[in-house]
């Protein structure tokens, strides 16, 4: 973006309803704002101070080339040093040029200053009724062979289950993606080995968490998926993915579930047993206009996907699986924001259970998944009184929250920023069947839960942390 | 019941840890001149300490640094400023001719552009107020308590260019936590060096001493 004085007057002043604005600047302000007419022609370029990442790569986000002519308000300029800042492989990157042999000539010197490129991007760990620990980390290079590609490493581990019948779980992951490209195709592979127990109750009440009242499914799921993205604007982002795994399913002996009137109905296992492939395509779009990503103050982010599995593809779960998220985000009067965060999703079709909507998924107070793999038992808290305790994998979904964040501070030393947040929302979970069921009460056709949080959320030096209830909770067994 | 006791509980803790909050940087007070000619209130104020010795060397890059100074007139029983002025000072070193360029915006359009030898002289005329108008005085009620913030900013960056380095640079999963495991809310945490990236290289952010406005 050029930066003249009028930019700098719309940036700066929309908050300021009574200032006095100054008039916008004439038409010989604005011929005036080219540089001083300052022109150099490119004659080479030097990089310096990249011990690791390689030269070409910094060429290639810089955009420029010897031969090219620049102003000294050049906005490719400062655009190119955001750019090589947004990597994530240098704390610092400047710009500047030096005489070169002939009048109007110049070197374009480049000076980085290399960070370390080795991120935390999550760790699971807690505990729950039915698995006494589990714990994990996914990390990631960031700059791997300083060729820019990002290859991501993870791992989730966990006692045995009390379940009977259950194994440890184990979740590996492994991704690779090439280097973010603004313009042109960015490709990426992930693979992901997983053994672990589902769990599903054979007796006892919906909202009991024992894990004596479950039994397991143990599966193993071996695969991986190839994705190929693409920035098409500022804000929007499309991902193309083919995804195929192998899965091999060993159900319990008991496989029918006793109720408190002694009736027996079988389980609903909802994956095939023995060996069985899954394969499918996937489309995600992506709008992301948020002033941050992590605390954000305005703006929107839009994430639409659907997900085909067919024979074509290889699989023998046939189902169509398309999901809408979308945040709001509402800058107030007084500095706050209001955050208004929605979901959609539905399944039609044989989806197997980890592909189906997960309650801990979409409730704050229960653990979520790691690696696609559950700990739990515990089932919604049922504020609402319905059948929701009842649920846990379905074909429907549907969330709505409202998020009230304050700003604590800003530009501290090491916390550059902090938000204390409150979320408040509603969820319901369904399935076809249960919304046809004829003479259930709406409570049984469309079970809802209330979810909250509360808690504090960090960007700081050494990364982005959030401390909530909600996390609490998902972590501990209360 | 037993769920809503711990709940609190937790969230109690929870308050407690976060205590009291770290305040945001309090702006520095700094004495100002103020005068009052031709109907306008005028400031005059040095900035110089904007500019580190690296940002006086970056002076010689070629390529153009930028200042934009911002003065706002507040009632003290009010948080909305009752008028602002602004200008922005445009430096630049000519390789060839080894001088530096400066050209000053201020309210109104008026342009003014100065050829310095040093970047001190440079560095001055972008950051020194002299009788610089805020306000005019009519705007202005005797008797009332005013006081002047200040802000200046070196190298500003638009808030949208800023949000696009953000979003790089934490550049998170497209999916959500419906979809994959991440979370809006929950167990987020990211452990990496975060470079802080402000919207502008280097901010000063001042006071006056507060004033009663005289009589007229």
């Amino acid at each position: 973006m050029r930066f003249t004085p009028l930019a700098a007057l719309l940036i700066f002043l929309p908050s300021l309803a009574q200032a006095q604005v100054p008039a916008a600047p004439s038409e010989s302000t604005a011929e005036l704002s080219s540089g001083f007419g300052l022109q150099y022609t490119i004659e080479r370029i030097e990089v310096r101070g990249n011990r690791k990442t390689r030269t070409a790569l910094i060429l290639r986000e810089v955009a420029l080339s010897p031969g090219d002519t620049v102003t000294a308000d050049d906005a490719r300029v400062e655009r190119a040093r955001l750019r090589l800042l947004a990597l994530g492989y240098f704390l610092d990157a400047r710009l500047s040029m030096i005489k070169g042999e002939r009048r109007g000539g110049v070197v374009l010197v480049i000076d980085v200053e290399e960070r370390g490129t080795i991120v935390v991007g999550a760790i699971p760990l807690g505990t729950s009724d039915a698995t006494t620990l589990w714990g994990g980390m996914d990390v990631s290079e960031r700059n791997f062979l300083g060729r820019g590609l990002s290859l991501s490493a993870g791992f989730v581990s966990s006692t045995r289950p009390k379940v009977d019948g259950a194994e440890p779980a184990l979740g590996l992951s492994l991704r690779m993606a090439g280097p973010p490209r603004v313009h042109g195709l960015s490709l990426s592979g992930n693979a992901l080995f997983s053994r672990g127990s589902e769990f599903f109750r054979a007796r006892g009440p919906s909202d009991d968490p024992n894990p004596a009242e479950f039994v397991a499914v143990n599966v193993r799921r071996a695969g991986g998926v190839l994705g190929v993205g693409a920035v098409l604007s500022r804000t929007t982002y499309v991902l193309a993915e083919a995804r195929f795994e192998a899965v091999r399913a060993a159900l319990p002996s008991l496989r029918d579930r006793t109720s408190g009137q002694g009736a027996a109905q079988p389980i609903a296992f909802l994956v095939r047993e023995g060996s069985s492939r899954l394969g499918s395509l996937a489309l995600t779009l992506v709008l992301d206009s948020r002033t941050d990503p992590v605390l954000p103050r305005a703006g929107q982010h839009l994430v639409v996907s659907l997900e085909a599995a067919t024979p074509a593809c290889a699989s023998q779960y046939t189902y169509l699986k398309a999901t809408a998220q979308g945040s709001l985000y509402f800058p107030l009067s007084v500095g706050h924001v209001l955050g208004v965060h929605g979901l959609l999703g539905g399944v039609l079709g044989d989806a197997p259970y980890f592909d189906r909507f997960f309650v801990g998924d979409l409730n704050l107070l229960l653990p979520p998944r790691a690696f696609g793999i559950n700990f739990s038992t515990q089932p919604s808290r049922d504020f609402l009184g319905t059948a929701v305790a009842d649920h846990r994998y379905d074909k429907l979904a549907g969330r709505l929250l409202l998020e009230y964040a304050v700003p604590l501070w800003q530009r501290h030393r090491f916390f550059y920023r902090g938000d204390v947040f409150a979320a408040f929302g509603i969820f319901a979970v369904t399935n076809p069947d249960d919304l046809r069921r004829g003479g259930a009460s709406l409570g049984q056709r469309l079970p809802a839960d209330l979810t909250a949080d509360l808690g504090l959320r960090l960007d700081t030096y050494i990364g982005i942390f959030t401390l909530s209830v909600a996390n609490a909770l998902g972590r501990l067994p209360l | 019941m037993r769920y809503l006791s711990r709940l609190l509980a937790l969230a109690l803790a929870l308050a407690a840890t976060i205590g009291t909050p770290a305040s945001a940087q309090e702006p520095e007070e700094r004495k100002t001149g103020i005068s009052r000619r031709d109907g306008r209130l005028l400031v005059s104020l040095g900035l110089q300490d904007l500019f580190r010795t690296p940002d006086a060397q970056r002076l010689l890059s070629g390529f153009t640094s930028r200042v934009l100074v911002r003065v706002a007139i507040m009632r003290l029983d009010h948080a909305e400023p009752v008028a602002q002025s602004m200008r922005q000072t445009e430096i630049v070193y000519d390789l060839w001719d080894e001088k530096f360029r400066v050209r000053r915006f201020e309210a109104g359009g008026k342009v003014e552009m100065r050829e310095t030898a040093t970047a001190t002289e440079a560095i001055t005329l972008a950051t020194a107020l002299d009788a610089f108008p805020v306000v005019d005085l009519d705007r202005l009620e005797p008797g009332v308590s005013y006081r002047l913030s200040v802000r200046a900013d070196l190298n500003p960056i638009s808030q949208e260019l800023l949000a696009d380095v953000r979003r790089w640079l934490a550049r998170p999963s497209p999916r959500g936590r419906a979809g994959s495991g991440d979370s809006f809310f929950g167990s987020f945490v990211s452990i990496f060096v975060n470079p802080r990236i402000d919207e502008s290289e280097r901010q000063l952010r001042l006071v006056s001493p507060a004033w009663v406005e005289p009589p007229r």
